[in-house]
This record gives C-alpha cells, structure tokens and sequence, in this order.
C-alpha cells in the first residue's frame, strides 16, 4: 500500500520537475545565455574549444547522479559551480524555490557530501537548505520520516560500534602500511576463517557440548547373556582400564584420559536423554543426541560452503567484470598502483619498486608474446622440452613424498604396535613384582620404572607423531624445490605464481590423502571388535576416535611447526639479515613475505579441522584458538621477519584466488567425511550411531519416521517425474542467460565502435569550428581596423 | 578528546558530520591528526591554515607521489594550503565510507596535472613516473609504450586524452581502485 503510494508521488515529482525543467534548461545550462557563450568562444583559443562542450561542463554530474536520479537540473547547477571555483557564491541556484518538504531538503543535505567543493561552501549550501520555507510533513509521512532519520543515525552509530569491536584494526592499519593492501586482504581472509570457525564452534558448543555436560545419560546394566549388544561393548569400552601414563603426553596425543573427553567422537551417547525443567513445562523434554550430532554436522559443512560459496561469488563477479576488461590492467595499474594507505618512506621506496617491476614485467611479457610467435621451432621444442621434465620431476617428487609418508606412517603404527603389547607385559610385571616386594623397595624400583616409562613414552610419542612431522617436513622442503625448478620453465610471471601454488596444493592435499588412506586401511583390518572380550591391544575399540585423533595430533604439529619455524628458524635469520652486511649472510637471512604459501598454510589448516570435526568435535574450537595466535606469528613474520615483497599482489585478484583454494580444500576434506558417513560401518563401542549399518541409516531411519505427507513430498523429488522437467527448465534458463550475455556482448561491440565514431565525428567538428572563428576573428579585426581607420579619417576630416 | 571538544560547537560538529562520511568522533579525531601537524598554530585557531609543507607532514602524505597535487586538489585556496575544513574534506573523500564515484572525480582532479579536464598524454607521462619515484625511471620509448598501452584500453572515443566519462568507466571496473585510494583516519 505504502509502497505504491510512494511510487506514484515519485513519479509525479518527476513530472512536475521535468514540466519545470522544459523551459529553463537551457538557460541554466548556458548561464549568460547567448552572448556569454559566443563570447567564450571568441576568448577560446582552438584547443581550449573541448572544454567548452557541454558534455564537459556537466561532467561533475556524474559524481551525484548515481546516487540520485532526481533533480539531474538542479545538480548540474552544483556542477558548474565546482568546474570554476571562481564564480562567487551569489551564482549558486537558489535552491529553496521548489523545494517540497522536510524530507527532501533532509535528503538533500545527505546529499550535499557527495559534492567535490569546499566545506565552506557545503556548509553555505547546507544553511540555505535549511533555511528555506519547507513543507511540514503531516500525519503518516512525518512519522515515517522521522523513523528514517532514526535508522539512519541508529546504523551510523551502529557501524560506529561495530567498528569499535572490529578486531585487530590497529594491527592490519600497520600491516596496510608497510605492505599494502594485496596482503592486508591474507589477514581480512585469517580473520574470515578466525570468524567462521568461532560460527561452527558455537553451533557445536550450543547443541553437542553443552546438552552433553548439562544432561545425564542413563546406564544401562549389561546383562550378560547378550554380550555383543552394543550396550554391552560400550559399557566395556567406557570403564575399560586406560594406561596410565604422563598428563603431558596424553595432551598433545589425546590418548590416555582425554580420550574419554567431549573432544572425540566416542564419548557421545547414542541415547535420546530425558529431562525436566521443572518450572516452565510440566512434562518431560527429549533430546535426541546422535540426530543433534549429525545435523550439527550437516549445517556446519553448509555453513561453511555459504559462506565460501558467497564470498567466491562476489570475488568472481569482480573478477568477471574485470575479465571482460583483461585489457584494462595497464589502467589498474597507472591509476590503482598506489595504495595511497602507505605510511612510512621504506614501504613507499618497495612500492616504487614494485610498480616499476610491474611495469617492465607487464612490457615485457608483451615482448615475450610476440617473441612466442617469432621463435624459431627448435628454441620452442627445447622449452617443451624442458617444461615435460620438470613436470615428470615434480610427478616423482609428488610420489615419492606419498610414499615416503606412506611408509613412515607403517613404520610407527607397526612399532607402536610391538611397543604396546610389549608395554602391557612390563605392566603386568610391575604389578607382579609390586605385590611381592617390601614397601622401600618398592618405591625405588617404581621410580626406576617410571623413569624408564617416561622414555618409553616419550619414544612411544615421537613414534606416533613421526607421520605428521614428516608431512609438515615435507610440506616445507619441497615446494622450495618447486620453486627452484619453475625458473627453468620460462612461464610468464602471473602463470608462475599459479602453477607454483597449484603444484604446492597439491603437495599438500597428496599427502593428507595418503594419510587418510592409511588411516582407512588400518582401520579397516582393525575394527568391529566389541571391547567386551577384546584384549587385544592392537585392535580399535573406536576408530572414530582414532581418526580424531590422528587428525588433532595432525593440527598440532601443524601449528608448533608455524610456530617454531617463525621463531627459531626465521627470526634468527632476519635477525643475521639485519646486522650484517656480508653477502651470503643476507642470501640465507633476508625473506619476502611469499603470500601463496602463507595462504596455502592457513588453508591447510582449515581443510584439516573441516576433516576431523565430524570425529573430534572440538577441532573448530582448537581452531579458532589456533587462528587467534596464527594471527600474531603471522603479523610477527610479516612486520618483524619479512620485507615487502617485490611482487605486487593485488587485492582483488588474490582474495578470489583465497577463495579458489579454500573451495578446493573444502571439497577435498569433506569427501572422505561424507563417504565414512554414508559408508564405513560406525564402531559398536561408542559414539552416537554404535548398532547402525552406517551413520546415514541412521538418517534414513529418522526419515522414515516423519509424517506420510512430507516423506511422500520429498520422495516425489527424488524420482524421475520431478527431476528431469527440473533439469529441463534450469537448462532453458541456462540458455537464456546465455543468449542474453551474448547479445549483450554484441551490444557492447556495436556501441564501443560507435563511441569511436562519434569521438571523430567531435573532433572533425571542433576542427571547423576553430578554423571557422579563427577566420571570424580575423574578419572581425580587419573590420575594426577598417573602422579604426574610418574613424582616423573621420576626425581627419573633422578637423 | 576532551580538549579537542572544546574547540568545536556542537552545532558545527554536526555540521561536519552532515557533510562528510564521518561520526562526530572520527571529526574530532581527525581533528587531533591535524592538530598533530602543527599544535600551537592550530591550537590558537581551530581552522589555521597550514602551508603545504607542513600537511605533507601527514604520514600518508609524506609519501605520496601525488602529495602536491592531492593538496592542491583539497585546498580552497586552490595554492595547496589546507584548513582545518579542506582537511576534513580531504580524508572524508578517503575514507572508507566514501562511494567509488566521488573518488574517483577526485581522483581524475589528482591525476589532471595540467587541469584541462581531459587526462592527456602529459598527464599519463607525469603520473607513470611519479609512480615509479625518484630513483627508477623507465626508459622514454617504455613510458611511451605504457601511454599507448593505457590510452588503448581506456580512450573510448579515441582523441588521444580520457575525459572524465572515460577515467570513471576505468575506475567502474577496477575493483582495486577503493582498496588503494583509501587512507585511514
């Protein structure tokens, strides 16, 4: 109602201004009218002529056209105004005259910001407006007006707060002035993934953690005539002794008693609990723990894909649009090159130097092109060549390091397999041996013992993180490799960075799979025992626990490798960089913040929480912590450790390209998730889904269990019927876009060509025009003195 | 701040803040910046007029190979002098809440070297070795290249200078431009 309502009134404001509009415009256009115009010409010189068309004198317009479309007469009298500063104020329109009410001039006001002239002559512009005679608003519009002023100060202070609480804005103003803004966007993208994880940490808190510790589970007595029920394993699997061993240890591994914590998969119940809240209802509540679970699970991998999916997107249309101008990047360059945000002279001297290089890449990479056609057939064949063994290098590099990971990953799972069951059997002596002797002795040799467990131990924690300081190992070593042999290649600079990364990703992602699939084998010849009569020591009682596991020991090595690289390899380096001037030192100790594999490290960590939170529940939250300090040794290696680096990263391009990689680990990581969970039989000892097929017959039970309606309807979608007239119709549309976006193409052609010709057309114009007054002039001046020689003649004459 | 406060009517802060893209705080604050650049002058007259050397004291400024022209630009005496109020202005348009179509007029102004409302051949010359500093210059047959190469992609119209219409479609399409034509209060 209110709506229309406003349409129309627009619409008759525009009517009546347009009536007005007819018979002044061009007065206004033209100030002095006629004379003043010709007068102009005569003054103007023939180059100075362009100035003088209209399409000049307006084009302050522009500026406040986009933000309102109405009273375009009016602006373009602000205009003018601007174009020459000179013209007094007393030339300003008078702008009360048609004014209609308090709402405009408020809008006007707002306006009047958009405006490049002095604040004295905003201010003046401001008075007057509020000066003039206004229409009150009466009844409804003076309330609805009032509410938006309201909104409108209500976000100004809103945004002021939020801004207030925007985290680390003094740290990223500092990173912004020494490096720029393509880097300060790798900190905008950390403190992203900082907020998402803190988003998925609290979903998981709210609906897994807290009912876990809030609510009591019943436990059921395990009859022993059934002792393959899965109550009855789980009941085993629960008190079960654990090997006692250093509170440290057990941290940084999650065995011992930290496995039987919320962090991991084992500890949450498969039952429905039941509770009161004894004053609000007065029947008992339910709460379904393994349907939480995994709905859990599902909206954080959906929240994380929206919110990949909506970032990427705005990034691509950028990109888009840029694209379609990939001839605007010497454009960029000249006028977008200078982050006008630097500070200090010695980020300003590498900004300098960064465009340069910019500038000669860009020049020579032309040159490159029209070499690439020159080149003589040998010369080519040589670079293909080259390029095919450096790729085969890199393939075998890839595996090799696949294998390597895959055989030190036997190695310590066939150790600790020896040592465990070597472990129990010292035990059992110690207990053996603890019950006979007498009680002095029996302290000195606990001692003893201990002593020699804590080595063990200590092996025993080495051997198990052996795979993970391989992977990070490998991690750092090879992509220098990499980077050393693409010099051979011969690539042009932007592809260098893009196979670079690609080829690191890989690296990366390669060795994570190998991880997995030696997970999946070990579990797979090591599960479905029930722990009831399971003494085997070597056998899973909860392999999803173990994945857990794995993969948070895995992120903790991540980080205490960032973290001990940054301090203690890389902080000394920069540290001999800085106080010494021979050479080779400051080879080996000067670095330049390399942003592909920073980014590549902080996505890595994410592909490895998105991999484990389904088996360790707490991962996000590690994570968040995790991302809070990465911040800080990322700042560190950024201000303390590294100089700007010679390449110029732009922002734009590089968030997409964040964005890009973060999808591809997305999708990595929650592939071998999903097919553990709609495939690999879930553990009868613990967790929410023990006694199910797999986790999504789980699903399907529940599904089964809703109303016949909806199970109906959402069965209809699935079949035939529905889908294939719903790929139809999203395939028509797919092609009307298409069509669409060609046509438009075509438009843009046609219309740029006319451009051109049009740009001619004025030019030829402007030419006839200037030759035309020139003449005019020199008429003119033959005239006067024609006259001037009259008049001589005359006074002559008359004396 | 409370000093700072002082020096303003609450009638004037609203003002700025009506007619640039700051709160009242951030005026105050941008307030202490200025004051920042030459205490007791601006201490005796809250709008003191400070020469052109004495702004380019600005951090952000100092480096700027564009400093005397972005002065020049903001200032109402048009000779690069800046008051308290051509300051405001100044890093109102910088700021982060200033729409891309007012930097970029301004922008334009910045980079219109010679002021004829057209960026010509002279003015991309000037710009490209200002952005390549003091110390490195690019060989005049490069420079001359990266003009071409500029007014290739940009000159719609082909006359061999941008008009304004031009420099803003420019300016549309580079998602760039607002992240780098920024300073932060």
């Amino acid at each position: 109602m209110s709506g229309s309502n406003s349409k129309n009134k627009a619409r008759s404001k525009k009517q009546e201004g347009w009536e007005e509009a007819g018979g002044e415009f061009y007065q206004e256009l033209y100030p002095g009218g006629e004379q003043e115009l010709f007068d102009n010409l005569q003054r103007a010189d023939a180059a100075k002529l362009a100035t003088l068309l209209p399409s000049k004198q307006a084009r302050n317009t522009t500026t406040v056209k986009r933000a309102r479309s109405q009273n375009e007469r009016r602006q373009s009298t602000y205009a003018r105004t601007t174009q020459s500063r000179d013209i007094h104020l007393s030339m300003l329109p008078d702008l009360s005259e048609n004014l209609s009410n308090e709402e405009r001039t408020w809008e006007e006001i707002m306006q009047i910001k958009a405006m490049p002239v002095p604040m004295n002559q905003k201010r003046e512009l401001k008075a007057r407006l509020q000066n003039a005679t206004k229409l009150r608003l009466q009844g409804f519009e003076q309330l609805q007006w009032r509410q938006r002023k309201v909104w409108h100060r209500f976000s100004i202070r809103f945004s002021e707060i939020v801004g207030k609480l925007e985290l680390w804005q003094s740290p990223m103003r500092e990173i912004e002035g020494k490096f720029g803004t393509g880097v300060v966007s790798y900190f905008l993208f950390l403190r992203w993934l900082l907020f998402l994880n803190l988003a998925i940490s609290v979903i998981i808190i709210l609906f897994m953690i807290l009912p876990k510790t809030l609510l009591h589970e019943i436990h059921y007595p395990c009859e022993d005539y059934e002792q393959n029920s899965t109550i009855c394993c789980s009941n085993y699997y629960m008190t079960k002794n654990l090997t006692d061993s250093n509170v440290f240890f057990d941290v940084i591994q999650g065995t011992g008693w930290m496995e039987r914590t919320i962090l991991f998969y084992g500890v949450y119940t498969d039952q429905i609990y039941s509770y009161y809240i004894a004053n609000l209802f007065q029947s008992e509540l339910y709460y379904n723990m393994p349907m939480a679970y995994i709905l859990v699970a599902i909206s954080w991998v959906l929240l994380s894909l929206i919110a990949i999916v909506k970032t990427a997107a705005r990034g691509f249309k950028e990109r888009l649009v840029e694209n379609e101008g990939q001839f605007y990047k010497y454009c960029n360059l000249v006028f977008g090159g200078w982050d006008f945000c630097i500070h200090n002279d010695k980020s300003a001297k590498i900004k300098h130097k960064g465009i340069y290089n910019e500038v000669k890449g860009y020049l020579e990479e032309e040159k490159i092109n029209e070499e690439r056609q020159l080149r003589t057939r040998e010369s080519q064949i040589l670079i293909y060549f080259k390029r095919l063994l450096v790729n085969i290098v890199v393939f075998v590099i890839l595996i090799a390091s696949g294998v390597l990971i895959y055989f030190t990953f036997n190695y310590s799972t066939d150790k600790l397999n020896e040592d465990t069951s070597k472990f129990s059997e010292n035990l059992n002596e110690v207990h053996v041996e603890n019950s006979n002797q007498s009680h002095t002795e029996k302290f000195t040799l606990r001692l003893y013992k201990e002593g020699g467990l804590f080595f063990g131990q200590l092996e025993n924690t080495l051997l198990e993180f052996l795979p993970f300081i391989c992977i990070v190992v490998l991690n750092i070593i090879v992509p220098e490799i990499f980077s050393y042999l693409i010099k051979f290649e011969s690539y042009t600079p932007a592809y260098v960075l893009f196979i670079t990364l690609l080829r690191t990703v890989l690296l990366r992602l390669s060795s994570l799979a190998v991880l997995l699939s030696q997970m999946y084998t070990y579990v797979r010849d090591n599960r479905f025992v029930c722990s009831y009569n399971n003494n085997d020591p070597s056998k899973l009682d909860c392999w999803e626990t173990y994945v857990g596991q794995q993969l948070y020991k895995l992120i903790l090595t991540d980080f205490a490798v960032q973290f001990v690289t940054t301090f203690f390899i890389n902080l000394p380096r920069a540290f001999v960089a800085r106080h010494t001037n021979s050479r080779c030192f400051k080879m080996i100790g000067e670095q330049d913040f390399y942003l592909p594999k920073h980014v590549l490290d902080i996505v890595y960590t994410q592909t490895i929480i998105w991999m484990g939170s389904f088996f360790c529940p707490f991962l996000p939250i590690i994570g968040t912590i995790f991302y809070f300090l990465i911040f800080y040794i990322k700042k560190f290696t950024c201000l303390t450790n590294c100089t700007p680096s010679p390449v110029v990263y732009k922002a734009s391009k590089s968030k997409s390209l964040f964005m890009s990689v973060l999808l591809l680990g997305f999708i990595v990581s929650i592939a071998p998730v999903a097919y553990s969970v709609a495939e690999i039989f879930p553990s009868v000892n613990c967790g929410p889904f023990r006694g199910y097929g797999n986790v999504w017959e789980f699903v399907v039970q529940t599904f089964e269990g809703f109303p016949f309606v909806i199970r109906e309807f959402i069965f209809r979608l699935g079949t035939s019927t529905f889908a294939v007239p719903a790929f139809a119709v999203l395939l028509f549309f797919l092609y009307y876009y298409w069509a669409v976006a060609a046509a438009n193409r075509h438009m843009v052609t046609v219309l740029k060509n006319q451009l051109v010709l049009e740009g001619h057309d004025k030019q030829f114009l402007l030419n006839r025009l200037s030759a035309f007054i020139r003449q005019h002039q020199k008429r003119c001046e033959r005239r006067n003195r024609a006259s001037f020689a009259d008049d001589d003649s005359i006074r002559q004459s008359s004396r | 701040m409370g000093q700072g406060k002082s020096q303003f009517t609450e009638e004037e802060l609203q003002d700025y803040e009506d007619l640039t893209y700051f709160t009242k705080k951030e005026v105050l604050y941008a307030h202490q910046k200025f004051k920042a650049l030459a205490p007791e002058k601006v201490g005796h007259n809250k709008n003191a007029k400070l020469p052109m050397t004495k702004v380019l004291q600005y951090p952000e400024l100092r480096v700027n190979p564009f400093r005397d022209r972005i002065c020049k630009v903001f200032s109402s005496s048009n000779d690069g002098d800046c008051t308290f109020e051509d300051f405001l202005d100044m890093m109102s348009v910088f700021s982060e809440m200033a729409p891309k179509a007012v930097k970029a007029e301004h922008a334009f102004r910045i980079f219109d070297f010679d002021g004829d409302d057209m960026i010509g051949v002279s003015d991309l010359r000037e710009v490209i070795e200002r952005l390549c500093g003091p110390e490195l210059k690019l060989s005049d047959s490069e420079i001359q290249q990266l003009v071409q190469n500029v007014l290739e992609e940009a000159d719609l119209d082909d006359d061999g200078a941008l008009s304004f219409a031009e420099f803003e479609h420019i300016i549309d399409k580079s998602s760039d431009f607002c992240h780098a034509f920024r300073i932060r209060l």
